[in-house]
């Protein structure tokens, strides 16, 4: 090729070029804002009743960081397992990815990682501190009661759960169906906290003459009995009723109770347990009814629930409340019906209570009912007036999930006693509530409980982080609840929420088999990778990837900003794709 | 290899065996089928390259300049106003002497939206600082193309490879593909003169005062003075290897012509035509083709156009309130020529309007018939009746 080759003639460049560093030009001087790294409160967190940290939960699954991720959990949740079942996920309905495409299935992370710490030899490692001298009798072995002894054991108190049932649990035991809670699973959790020094002891229903006692015995009592007694109907023939939560109890505790198949039942009343109940019934062989007397839109079940309910083949009969029940002459053995039920059409009034709307009788319009079985499911109230919270007698403090009382010795009510809503998370809010208010009593005195509480919230409230109580680094999060609008979603692609699977109707109405599957580790990171972690660093670098300046510095995995040279021109902050940095106005 | 091409896979196939190593570009018309056509080199390996995508002309030339200071061989391609857009940048690079290769394809700048011919678009960058080489066919602009990266090369400056929208860029004809051995033979890899270099860490292009600024203006100047010398020598070598003769300015039939065509792109094998057809008449009609704008090849349009008696340039193109910008230049570059001859400027075929052979005739003829020009540019072929209503 060369001998034809003729060279280019080039003429020298004259061009500006420094080998100096640019080092000396110390940018940050024209800078009139500061980038920071401030993480702020996800909205799924802050609707979660246990605070649980679930942007950093999920950030940790997508990293494959699990036992992190369930040691995260345990900060502020001793039954991830058991949540991710039975929990109504309020998180799922406050996800902002629920604005772009659908909500991140938060429930099914949960009991992901919930069962891969119980299937671990590893024993999570949660924070604790030692012994401190003071004992807690705790009534009722509920969710709130375990809830309250797991995160006072954790302060140091040493903590006795007193149980009437002969085993505990309370109505993770006796009120959820084995289709939704596999008894495993809950027994592997209670023993959890039982590992961290708490002595249950069934069979020993509290009495008031025992809460006496517990005053000189102990330093502290929780009471979170729960509604231990269903409510009534008040109607001609109410006693040929079946109590539902009695039927459900039973169930749980024969795995079995007689009842013709091909029978058919009426389940009076909306709630979850209604529906428990009517699901029940169907994988007994028997033909379920639910009668409500509002519509289906107001019905207080979780809707997804009742849907499983509807597709396994309960019938819905809305606008409808029973006035009378009667024998139809039938026998149990018979094809005859049992009773004849007498329904009070209903009707909407404009009205409206409580956001539900209001339903009156529909002149005298009626129609009856010909069935075999009739279940009350209408609501349960407290089994004993001293359940009740004592009004006047003594200084009280309502916190947003119970009532702490100074007695003798001071006294905290929790669980569906004091809580507004009656779920299981709100249950456990409670407890640790509970547990927040006697460890700062103790420490600071009365006075300084309700500061104590509201310093650990989650956001603006009312959920409380026992992480934060601790001191740990997540009371550093700024309480600002991180909006959609907030997000960079150009950072996020459009992704298919991931279903669990589930078995089918058909196969779900033949037996008590658990309904849905746990997650696949694959299905559960890919899950996890929708998650925008909204307020929560996940160290994506996007910050320093984009700094004209080169001022993003990670040192040791912590990342600041070198302000000699940061320009505050904002990139950082506006690439941030979940709004875990923050723009501040410097001082001049 | 003779292939049937359009215009724009002319360009690609260029910019394939030139093995560049780093393409950004945004689509526009009539454009896009160049990039469209190395994407796919580039994703199905034919091209070991990175492509990157970009949202804007300004940000694929941004990435280019990034690029070629890395020291690599670059290449982009745009069109109307996504060239007006890369403005800022077309300075830079050539300030930075970066020799980076860019296609135009010539294209009217709106309003009102059109999308067809005009030159308008890349001689109003005549400034930057980039080399403008004009295209007459398909094997013009793939032979440019790989001529481009040996000027551009050669004196640390950019080039812009112009072609006519349409009537080049989708038009198929025959076009010789040389295979890759000559032209690695022609066009060695690059070895840039500088580069951005982490173990030798710097900064190119900083702060210069007035101390220094006019020295680095000259130096550009001073290599540009220098092309066509390089490009001499390097048209020489790409005719050795192939065979294929292109000057900055290509003489047809002036000898003894009392008229002489001057123009660019397409239009000039329209004029090969219409030369011909007035030969055949008995007419002494001539044409000298543009094919490098930047630099305005002086001295050659001197040599050839000194002591003729007419010139008629053909402007595809128009600076308004001067004329057309050929004939602009070209009147520049005689003014201090022995015996200049007179210059007559025609401003035709804007947004792709067509030139036809008769409309060059009817030129020719208007020429002929004129004693001296009379107006800056003679605007051919306008719709009298709108253009009267203006004027009542």
């Amino acid at each position: 090729m060369t001998d034809y080759k003729i060279p280019d003639n080039k003429i020298p460049l004259f061009l500006p070029h420094s080998s100096v560093s640019t080092d000396l030009n110390k940018t940050g001087s024209w800078r009139y804002v500061r980038p920071l790294f401030d993480e702020k409160t996800s909205p799924c967190s802050a609707a979660c009743p246990a605070g649980e940290d679930i942007a950093r939960i999920e950030m940790l699954v997508s990293q494959k960081l699990i036992p992190e991720a369930w040691e995260t959990i345990l900060e502020e949740n001793p039954f991830p397992a058991v949540c991710g079942r039975v929990c109504f996920h309020n998180c799922e309905g406050a996800c902002n990815r629920g604005q772009m495409d659908d909500p991140v299935a938060i429930h099914h992370l949960e009991r992901f990682v919930g069962d891969a710490a119980m299937s671990s030899k590893e024993t999570p490692k949660v924070n604790a501190l030692p012994d401190n001298g003071k004992k807690v009798a705790i009534a009722g072995s509920g969710p709130a009661g375990l809830g309250a002894a797991y995160f006072l054991a954790r302060l140091g108190f040493g903590c006795e759960i007193f149980e009437a049932q002969s085993e505990p649990g309370g109505i993770l035991r006796w009120g959820i169906p084995t289709y939704r809670l596999p008894r495993d699973v809950l027994a592997k959790e209670i023993s959890r906290i039982e590992k961290l020094g708490v002595s249950i002891h069934c069979r020993t229903p509290v009495t008031r003459k025992m809460l006496e006692t517990f005053k000189t015995q102990y330093d502290a009592v929780f009471i979170g009995c729960g509604y231990g007694r269903a409510i009534d109907l008040q109607i001609e023939g109410a006693q040929k009723a079946i109590n539902g939560l009695q039927f459900l109890y039973n169930m749980r505790a024969q795995d079995a109770v007689p009842l013709n198949a091909k029978h058919s039942a009426a389940v009076i009343g909306g709630g979850n347990t209604a529906v428990d109940v009517a699901r029940t019934l169907v994988r007994l062989g028997v033909e379920p009814i639910l009668v409500y007397r509002r519509r289906r839109q107001d019905m207080p079940a979780f809707d997804p629930e009742l849907q499983m309910a509807l597709d396994e083949g309960v019938k819905l009969k809305a606008l409808l409340t029973p006035i009378a029940i009667k024998d139809a002459g039938g026998d149990p053995a018979g094809h005859q019906p049992s009773y004849v039920v007498t329904l009070q059409k209903m009707k909407v009034s404009a009205a409206k209570v409580e956001g539900r709307a209001r339903v009156v009788p529909d002149g005298d319009k009626t129609e009856t009912l010909q069935i075999d079985h009739i279940f009350s499911t209408i609501g349960a109230e407290p089994a004993d007036p001293w359940h009740n919270v004592p009004s006047g007698e003594h200084p009280s403090l309502s916190l947003s999930h119970c009532e702490f009382v100074n007695s003798d010795v001071p006294i905290a009510f929790g669980g569906d006693l004091t809580n507004r809503v009656k779920s299981v998370a709100d249950a456990i809010a409670s407890g640790k509530q509970a547990a927040i208010a006697l460890d700062t009593y103790f420490k600071s005195g009365w006075d300084a409980v309700n500061e104590a509480v509201s310093r650990c919230q989650v956001g603006p409230g009312p959920t409380v982080s026992m992480a934060m109580y601790l001191d740990q680094e997540r009371k550093d999060r700024n309480p600002h609840i991180v909006s959609y609008s907030e997000i960079n979603t150009h950072y996020f692609k459009n992704a298919p929420r991931t279903i669990a699977p589930v078995l089918s109707p058909h196969d779900r109405s033949q037996s008590f088999l658990p309904v849905e599957y746990t997650l696949s580790k694959e299905a559960a990171l890919e899950e996890s990778r929708r998650c925008f972690n909204c307020g929560i660093c996940n160290a994506c670098d996007y910050c320093r990837l984009y700094c004209p300046d080169m001022s993003v510095i990670v040192e040791n995995a912590e990342r600041h900003i070198n302000l000699d040279y940061c320009k505050g021109c904002g990139l950082c902050v506006t690439e941030c794709p979940r709004n875990a940095m923050a723009l501040k106005e410097e001082d001049i | 290899m003779r292939q049937v091409a359009e215009g724009s896979q002319a360009v690609s196939e260029a910019v394939r065996l030139a093995k560049v190593q780093v393409i950004a570009a945004y689509p526009i018309t009539p454009q896009t089928h160049i990039v469209e056509n190395i994407s796919e080199f580039c994703s199905n390996g034919t091209l070991n390259a990175r492509f990157i995508c970009v949202e804007s002309e300004h940000s694929a030339l941004a990435a280019i300049i990034g690029a070629a200071s890395g020291g690599v061989r670059t290449f982009t391609a745009t069109s109307s106003h996504g060239l007006a857009y890369m403005h800022e940048l077309l300075h830079w690079a050539s300030g930075a002497r970066l020799p980076i290769v860019m296609a135009d394809v010539n294209r009217a700048l709106g309003p009102g939206w059109n999308i067809w011919l005009d030159q308008t678009d890349s001689l109003s960058q005549r400034d930057t600082g980039w080399i403008q080489l004009y295209c007459e066919d398909g094997q013009d602009v793939l032979d440019t193309t790989l001529m481009a990266y040996r000027l551009a090369e050669s004196v640390n400056l950019p080039v812009m490879v112009v072609l006519d929208a349409f009537f080049l860029s989708h038009t198929y004809e025959p076009v010789d593909v040389p295979d890759q051995e000559p032209v690695d033979k022609f066009l060695p890899p690059f070895l840039p003169r500088f580069q951005l270099d982490t173990d030798n860490p710097g900064a190119f292009n900083q702060f210069v005062a007035p101390h220094a600024y006019m020295e680095m203006r000259y130096n550009i100047q001073t290599a540009m003075e220098q092309v066509p010398e390089n490009y001499a020598r390097i048209a020489e070598e790409f005719e050795i290897i192939f065979g294929r003769q292109y000057n900055p300015a290509e003489a047809v039939q002036c000898e003894d012509a009392e008229i002489i065509f001057v123009t660019a792109g397409t239009t000039v094998s329209t004029c090969r035509q219409a030369v011909n057809r007035l030969r055949s008449q008995g007419e002494k009609a001539g044409l000298l083709k543009l094919k490098m704008f930047r630099p305005f090849p002086i001295d050659l349009f001197r040599q050839v156009l000194s002591g003729k008696q007419k010139v008629a340039v053909v402007d595809r193109n128009c600076s308004f309130g001067a004329s057309g910008i050929f004939a602009q230049e070209l009147k520049a570059a005689l003014y201090h020529a022995e015996s200049p001859p007179q210059i007559y400027g025609y401003i035709a075929g804007l947004g792709g309007r067509d030139v036809t052979p008769e409309t060059i005739e009817d030129i020719y003829r208007q020429t002929q018939n004129a004693d001296s020009p009379q107006t800056e540019s003679i605007w051919i072929g306008l719709d009298q009746e709108t253009v009267e209503s203006w004027r009542n």
